[in-house]
């Protein structure tokens, strides 16, 4: 009850700051942090804006009660000021881990995005976010490897016929075995998802349905060479070049068919 | 012994130039028709060489021998029961390693076998060089290149058959290495093989085995239990080492074979190029052009069709129509002679109504045949799979419903390119549903008549719409239900294009326009004697109204006009000379209905006429008639010289040419009037009121006699009969009639609506049927007639096709009963709810 309370004042707060007064705001927590006290030159040089518009956000946050301004003074927050600060620094924390660890983004773009969502984003949500962050790091069907196979996924797209040999490799760990690795290890992945010009050696056929060995028998056999030629017009039936000759196949059918870019 | 007849089959893949081959062998001496119980054509041609007798069967082209289509069972089963003297196995020696495919597999059957390397010349031109006798040695077999569309080497092949025929000792052939664990099991199920089966040779147990652990359906219904189980133990072994199935491995190892022999035996001397074909299909099958070219040739080939195919349909209705006038020369004008009208309206009339669509179905023909061999109908079903995949079918299957716009008949005949036999009876049974052109005049003819101007292109449109919609919808539910299954694989060729050969494609066109026509020769001369039959009989003896005594009513009541007529322009008002000159007139034409013109009869009346009529001049104020016959004349000719030059010009309203024959007209009428004023508004008025008038009442009576005599008949029975279910339709025994009557030939409806509603010979610009049925019925039981049209029963010709095309009369009954009652349910619904909704 307490919390949900807070939460109803804080919204009220929130809504009252506009997104790049509270960028003022963070801004300002962070270089108190720092000296103790901040300059409207330090607010200018760490926001990238010019000495008028920092004067006229800094007249806007004191009307508002939430910093203790005065020209040429220095500028601290007021209590108000700080918890504003803090919550938004919380969010923007929260974030960035979420962008970072568990959706693979790189440390800037985690950054960038953080900044420009942590205005919006309600703290329920923000809530929520910290607590998947927590569980998928805890949860042993999950761990930090499945969420490096999740960056792999963001990189290359959906593809059930790799799950097969994941699982597998998941089993050889739990069993204590050492994944054979033999260099780099290269993934095969299905050649539905191969662009037009993309060449590529068979690893399986392992088409659902019973068309497995007809697709074997048209030459897509393991170790083929093989090269994806065009999608139809429409976007379904692939041709791919095989054995030297000209083959079609639906998108449904070169599902199972597992290759390795060559 | 030595100068048996050789029997050879010809085994190849599909592209792989086979047809061209077997035409070089055998040329013109070929027998088309099916193999028995399913719909996969045979060809067998025969020919001579070195003195001997040579039979060629044609075998389906095929991938493999794995009896995964009805054509790789039929080829396989040639080959094992039929035991050919020698095989023949055509290979496109430009893409040597999957045809080799097939090669290796009839060389595990152990049955003599002679390679043809076709198409030696483009692979050649590819840089690809062979040792041919080191791959000879490889697949144990004789290799002998040829060059199909140039016919050269027909002989050396010719001889290799021969050689092969006739060898003394077996040709040793090796077999497949299949790798130590495969083999091993192999051995433990030819071994339980042998001990049930004793006789059969080494080669063929072994062969057996490999099949077996292939997973082949139908070798395994020919073994035992044991040897079945004995087979799914192995299989489960060899899953368990490989994690692959067998079936797998098996294909593995066979190419492993192949790319072996192939890396000793050929070299390519080119890189690999991007070939002429790959250009065009950059272009051809490209995301932004390949529709447009495709419904761009698509457009083209109905174009052709049916602009080109016109002449020739109007030769050959010519021909019918001039048949039909010499036969009725054989019984004298107006006899009711049965054989006449079996002769002249059944069969003639029935036949020569089917055969008119020759050209057209042979262009249309010959436009698939050269897409065919160009292979461009390949890309087309790539082009259309997406659409066509989504209603369960195959891309194959867009181009016999697309035909169908014109005729089903050589729709459901295009369905023989789709390979999977659900998809082709699915495409079969809904192609009748696309409306044809047939069906064109039944909308022509109401659309008009019920719908004001602004909504008839909209009518028309919705209702082809409503037809492709429940083409979908069926072909939907037929796949979801009667043919459920996995949707065919789209694992297809693309094979390269190729300048169709002119011989390939006209054989191609003869061999189905012929098929066309021995239908028309067979099923529907049957069904037209039906239908005639149904519609001329029984005769009516006894007429419900005395028709003779209308007429002679008719002519009395023009008599007494005539009479009328004497003082307008001097006549003494008691002569009777003009009556009588009349009179002498109707005898004439009267007695020349009985006779053909070229019969002395036909003359003799007319001179019997003029004699009267002479005589009549010399009497009291003959000269006054000679002028009012000869002013009548003078008017006729020159309506009949404007209504000629109309005609023959084609003349329309509102042009100058029009305006100048017209004013030519006015002209020479109005001098006629200046001359004799009386006399001319004499003519003028017999002409135009009395003479007509008889003429339309006359005309009456013979259509109301018509009308009786069909509602007489078994169909107008029928009609009758069917009333009471036709009823909640909103239809009437004479919509029922005309329904039977469209059986035969959808736009035979309109013909027998002109006949029940006694306006003579209709067709669907007559404005007089349209006046009729307005005031019979509403919109919505119009659009009732038009839906039911479009759905229910196709034409005979569409029912004897599909019972052909299918093999079996079921399915043709299912298709009649099945769209039948579709139209019904349909046509229900909509007439009742548009009753309640109070529409029309």
């Amino acid at each position: 009850m307490a919390a949900d309370k807070r939460n109803r004042t804080m919204a009220t707060t929130m809504e009252s700051v506009s997104a790049s007064l509270e960028d003022y705001l963070e801004a300002i927590f962070h270089i108190v942090a720092e000296k103790q006290a901040a300059r409207p030159k330090d607010i200018s040089g760490r926001l990238g804006v010019n000495n008028s518009s920092v004067t006229g956000a800094l007249k806007l946050l004191s009307e508002k009660g939430l910093v203790n301004y005065s020209p040429y003074d220095l500028i601290t927050l007021t209590r108000e000021g700080k918890t504003v600060a803090e919550d938004v620094v919380r969010r923007h924390e929260a974030l960035r881990d979420f962008f970072e660890n568990v959706l693979a983004v790189s440390r800037p773009d985690a950054e960038d995005a953080a900044c420009r969502m942590e205005h919006s984003v309600s703290r329920n949500i923000l809530n929520r976010f910290i607590d998947f962050t927590e569980f998928v790091e805890v949860c042993p069907r999950g761990g930090t490897k499945w969420i490096a196979g999740f960056g792999y996924y963001c990189e290359h797209g959906s593809r059930r016929a790799n799950c097969e040999r994941c699982i597998s490799r998941c089993l050889d760990e739990v069993r204590g075995k050492k994944p054979e690795e033999k260099g780099a290890p290269r993934m095969s992945i299905s050649l539905k998802d191969l662009k037009p010009g993309q060449k590529s050696r068979i690893v399986k056929v392992g088409a659902h349905g019973g068309i497995n060995k007809r697709i074997a028998e048209m030459g897509m056999t393991r170790g083929t060479l093989i090269e994806i030629e065009r999608v139809a017009p429409l976007g379904d039936p692939i041709e791919i070049k095989v054995k030297g000759y000209h083959l079609s196949l639906r998108k449904e059918e070169a599902e199972g068919i597992l290759v390795e870019v060559v | 012994m030595t100068r048996k007849r050789i029997v050879v089959a010809l085994a190849g893949n599909p592209n792989s130039g086979k047809s061209t081959i077997f035409n070089d062998l055998t040329g013109a001496h070929q027998h088309v028709g099916n193999y028995p119980g399913v719909t996969v054509e045979k060809k067998e041609g025969a020919c001579r060489h070195d003195g001997r007798e040579i039979t060629v069967v044609d075998l389906p082209g095929t991938y493999s021998l794995s009896a995964y289509s009805i054509e790789e069972l039929v080829a396989r089963n040639v080959i094992i029961d039929e035991k050919p003297d020698v095989v023949v196995d055509i290979v496109d020696a430009s893409n040597l390693e999957r045809n080799l495919y097939l090669a290796v597999q009839i060389m595990e059957l152990g049955v003599p076998l002679v390679l043809a390397f076709n198409m030696s010349d483009v692979a050649r031109a590819r840089g690809i060089e062979f040792d041919l006798e080191k791959l000879s040695r490889f697949l144990g077999a004789p290799i002998v290149p040829t060059v199909g569309h140039k016919g050269k080497g027909t002989k050396e092949l010719l001889d290799a058959v021969v050689a092969a025929a006739t060898r003394k000792t077996a040709q040793d052939m090796p077999n497949i290495d299949y790798g130590r664990e495969v083999e091993e099991e192999i051995l433990k199920i030819a071994a339980a093989l042998q001990t049930e089966a004793s006789s059969a040779d080494a080669r063929h147990v072994r062969w057996l085995a490999v099949k077996l652990l292939e997973g082949d359906k139908n070798v395994r219904e020919k073994v035992s239990r044991t040897v079945q189980e004995i087979t799914e133990k192995s299989e489960s072994h060899l899953a368990k080492i490989f994690g692959d199935p067998a079936e797998i491995i098996i294909t593995d190892r066979r190419y492993g074979f192949i790319s072996g022999a192939c890396q000793e035996a050929v070299r390519s001397t080119v890189e690999a190029r991007h070939t002429m074909s790959d250009r065009i299909d950059a272009v051809a099958t490209s995301r932004v052009l390949g529709l447009p070219i495709f419904l761009g040739l698509m457009y083209l080939v109905f174009h052709l069709t049916f602009t080109l195919g016109d002449p020739p349909m109007g030769w050959i209705e010519k021909f019918f129509g001039w048949l039909g006038g010499v036969l009725e020369t054989w019984w004298p004008k107006g006899s009711e002679s049965i054989l006449k009208s079996l002769l002249v309206d059944g069969i003639i009339g029935g036949v020569g109504g089917v055969i008119v669509f020759l050209p057209n179905i042979l262009l249309l023909f010959l436009a698939i045949a050269i897409l065919e061999d160009s292979g461009y109908m390949a890309r087309a079903a790539f082009i259309m799979d997406r659409l066509m995949h989504k209603i369960g079918l195959h891309g194959k299957s867009f181009i016999p419903m697309l035909l169908g716009f014109g005729c089903s008949v050589p729709a459901i005949m295009a369905t023989r390119t789709l390979e999977n036999q659900r998809d082709r009876l699915t495409t079969m049974l809904v192609t009748p549903l696309i409306s044809c052109g047939a069906r064109l005049p039944i909308y022509a003819l109401i659309i008009p008549a019920f719908f004001p101007g602004r909504l008839h292109a909209p009518m028309l449109w919705t209702i082809y719409i409503i037809g492709i919609v429940l083409a979908i919808v069926s072909a939907k539910v037929l796949r979801t239900t009667i043919f459920r299954g996995e949707s065919t694989p789209f694992v297809m060729e693309l094979p390269p294009y190729r300048i169709p050969t002119l011989k390939g494609i006209l054989l191609h066109m003869w061999e189905r326009g012929w098929l066309y026509l021995k239908k028309a020769g067979t099923v529907i001369l049957g069904i037209s004697i039906l239908l005639w039959g149904m519609t001329n009989f029984p005769k009516k003896q006894t007429f419900d109204r005395d028709y003779e005594t209308q007429t002679r009513q008719a002519e009395a009541a023009c008599l007494d006009d005539v009479r009328g007529l004497n003082s307008k322009f001097g006549l003494a008002t008691g002569s009777d000379i003009l009556v009588r000159a009349i009179q002498a007139e109707l005898d004439m034409a009267a007695e020349q209905k009985k006779h053909h013109e070229t019969e002395p009869g036909f003359a003799e009346a007319a001179k019997r006429k003029d004699a009267a009529i002479e005589a009549l001049g010399r009497q009291d104020g003959g000269d006054r008639l000679m002028k009012f016959l000869e002013v009548r004349q003078a008017i006729r000719d020159a309506r009949a010289a404007f209504d000629g030059a109309v005609l023959e010009k084609k003349l329309v309203e509102g042009t100058p040419g029009y305006f100048a024959a017209r004013s030519g007209c006015d002209a020479a009428l109005a001098n006629l009037q200046k001359a004799e004023p009386e006399v001319y508004a004499a003519a003028i008025r017999y002409l135009d009121n009395i003479r007509s008038s008889f003429e339309g009442a006359a005309e009456d009576v013979a259509k109301a006699r018509q009308a009786e005599e069909l509602a007489y008949t078994i169909s107008g029975r029928i009609g009758h009969a069917l009333e009471p279910i036709l009823k909640p339709l909103g239809f009437d025994w004479k919509i029922g009639t005309a329904l039977i009557g469209a059986f035969a030939a959808k736009e035979v409806f309109v013909a027998q609506m002109g006949i029940v509603y006694s306006v003579g010979e209709a067709d669907e610009k007559s404005e007089a049927l349209r006046e009729k049925l307005k005031a019979d019925y509403s919109p919505l039981i119009a659009f009732c007639i038009m839906l039911f049209c479009l759905t229910s029963a196709p034409c005979m010709a569409t029912i004897a096709i599909t019972r052909r095309e299918s093999n079996s009369w079921g399915w043709a009954l299912f298709q009649l009963g099945a769209l039948t009652v579709l139209a019904y349910v349909l046509t229900l619904c909509v007439f009742q709810l548009g009753s309640i909704l109070g529409i029309g």
